[in-house]
């Protein structure tokens, strides 16, 4: 599903990845680890394609970096779910209308945007926190909205930029374990996180450990 | 239509959202607005002023006066053939020595006791040929009739009206530019103002796969509503000015300011044009 091919890309002096080969298969749960600086989140911005590679490229099923054009962007975005450390939510808006966007984005007609908002929020447990406004809620549940917006498209990788960044550790672990319960739905989930402790709560995960932006281990 | 009425949506929202920097824009749009209302209503009457001074441009015939009746005729047939003409007026003696009664108040008769005023025609040409070119040429081809004394018109009022027409119309269309780009330069950079300070939600959608159109267009929707509103914001002034000057500065200023309804919706056009275009040219920053 996913094919780094020698990509190398040094956005910035002494940071990027150098030579990366791996592939990541659908339905994997994989976690990136590394000291600050590694080359976790260039890895994950090349796969979202907010990068491109200097030397390489991406294969992200049929998305080819080496061909993608500007406007075909957004429609590997649709397929590539996305979270962050600081949530990147709408502030202004309530925890509805900021998973609804992103179906609105896709073009999705209006009845079929409520019952999959409704669907997600409460696969995440948010459904009783639907008319709250994003800045009403604590750390963990604006990381719910966060993967509530980015599952709701249904996509075939979520990627999770130190997702527990900003969060206490009882409700890291919660995220960690819903993240594990929307892999073993079938969608492939890719952590990048310097935070050991959560990779045990994940059997079977694959850890590709980086290091200067280089790949030092895979297991 | 979902994606449609969303978008408009947000648009709508977008605009009570941004409170300051919206009612900025506004005001921004509404000044550019009023310059460039005032710009075109002072450059209208202007030229308006300059045409009728120039409509006012006559040509004096004076004929020999030897010239017979029938020979005054024929000539004033030949006038009346020419297509360069559009009024003719002829002159009698006796009518040029009641003119000249009433323009110095004495009359000719007691002065010389004859009528040394010859009979002439005072013409007024056709609005295209009422330049330097076309009055010098017409006047040399009436000089050449033997029936002709003298051809007279005011040369140096028509150099002089040329030169400043030229001057007028050159300024008017430069004012009119320079009002037009600092007005969507103006309305642009308010409006980046406001995005900028949403520059967030751009981000966001698009990481959500949002393509540039559809983060866009709320903005652009946003910009031409904030365009329109400026521009009823700039119309109420400008219909106040007008007010207030028609109905109480008149008598000091010997002016009266009249605009139409068409000019009212033409401000609202260029409101809406403002801001579509001023919010186009901001949002591509963030793209």
């Amino acid at each position: 599903m996913i094919s780094f091919i020698n990509v190398t890309c040094s956005f910035r002096k002494n940071a990027g990845v150098k030579d990366l080969n791996f592939s990541i298969d659908d339905g994997e749960f994989v976690f990136l680890t590394g000291p600050s600086g590694a080359g976790k989140s260039t890895l994950l911005r090349l796969i979202y394609m907010d990068l491109f590679p200097e030397k390489g490229k991406v294969l992200i099923r049929d998305f080819d970096s080496s061909r993608m054009r500007d406007r075909q962007i957004p429609y590997l975005r649709r397929k590539v779910g996305m979270i962050f450390q600081d949530f990147q939510l709408l502030k202004d808006r309530n925890v509805y209308q900021n998973v609804a966007i992103a179906l609105y984005a896709s073009h999705y007609k209006t009845r079929e945007i409520k019952s999959r908002v409704y669907d997600i929020l409460n696969q995440v447990g948010l459904g009783h926190r639907v008319h709250h406004k994003a800045t009403e809620l604590s750390g963990g549940e604006q990381q719910r909205v966060a993967i509530a917006r980015a599952l709701v498209k249904e996509p075939m990788v979520l990627l999770a930029d130190e997702p527990t960044g900003n969060l206490d550790p009882r409700v890291s672990i919660e995220l960690i374990n819903l993240l594990n319960k929307i892999n073993k739905k079938g969608t492939a989930v890719i952590v990048a996180t310097h935070n050991y402790s959560l990779i045990k709560r994940v059997p079977g995960a694959r850890l590709i450990q980086m290091n200067e932006g280089e790949i030092t281990s895979i297991t | 239509m979902t994606i449609f009425w969303f978008l408009f949506k947000e648009g709508f929202k977008g605009l009570l959202r941004s409170k300051y920097s919206g009612a900025f824009s506004i005001i921004i749009i509404a000044v550019s607005i009023i310059m460039v209302g005032f710009g075109y209503v002072i450059a209208r009457d202007t030229l308006f002023a300059v045409g009728n001074i120039r409509s006012q441009f006559d040509v004096d015939i004076f004929i020999v006066a030897t010239a017979g009746p029938q020979d005054i005729e024929d000539f004033h047939q030949k006038l009346r053939s020419m297509n360069e003409i559009d009024q003719i007026l002829y002159i009698s003696p006796e009518m040029a020595a009641e003119k000249f009664k009433k323009e110095f108040g004495e009359d000719i008769f007691d002065i010389l006791d004859y009528n040394p005023l010859p009979p002439s025609f005072t013409i007024s040409l056709k609005s295209i040929y009422r330049n330097l070119m076309s009055v010098e040429a017409i006047a040399s081809i009436l000089q050449r009739d033997s029936i002709v004394d003298e051809v007279k018109y005011r040369k140096n009022f028509l150099i002089i009206l040329e030169k400043y027409q030229r001057v007028i119309l050159v300024v008017v269309l430069v004012v009119f530019a320079v009002l037009t780009i600092i007005s969507i330069i103006l309305t642009s950079n308010s409006i980046k103002m406001t995005i900028f300070a949403r520059r967030d939600i751009i981000s966001t959608l698009k990481l959500i796969g949002a393509t540039n159109r559809f983060v866009k267009m709320p903005f652009v929707i946003e910009g031409t509503l904030e365009g329109g509103l400026g521009a009823l914001l700039a119309g109420l002034i400008i219909y106040g000015v007008i007010y207030v000057q028609n109905n109480y500065l008149q008598s000091f200023f010997d002016y009266r300011l009249n605009v139409s309804l068409r000019y009212y919706i033409a401000l609202f056009v260029l409101g809406l044009f403002l801001g579509w275009v001023g919010s186009r040219r901001a949002i591509r920053r963030f793209l």
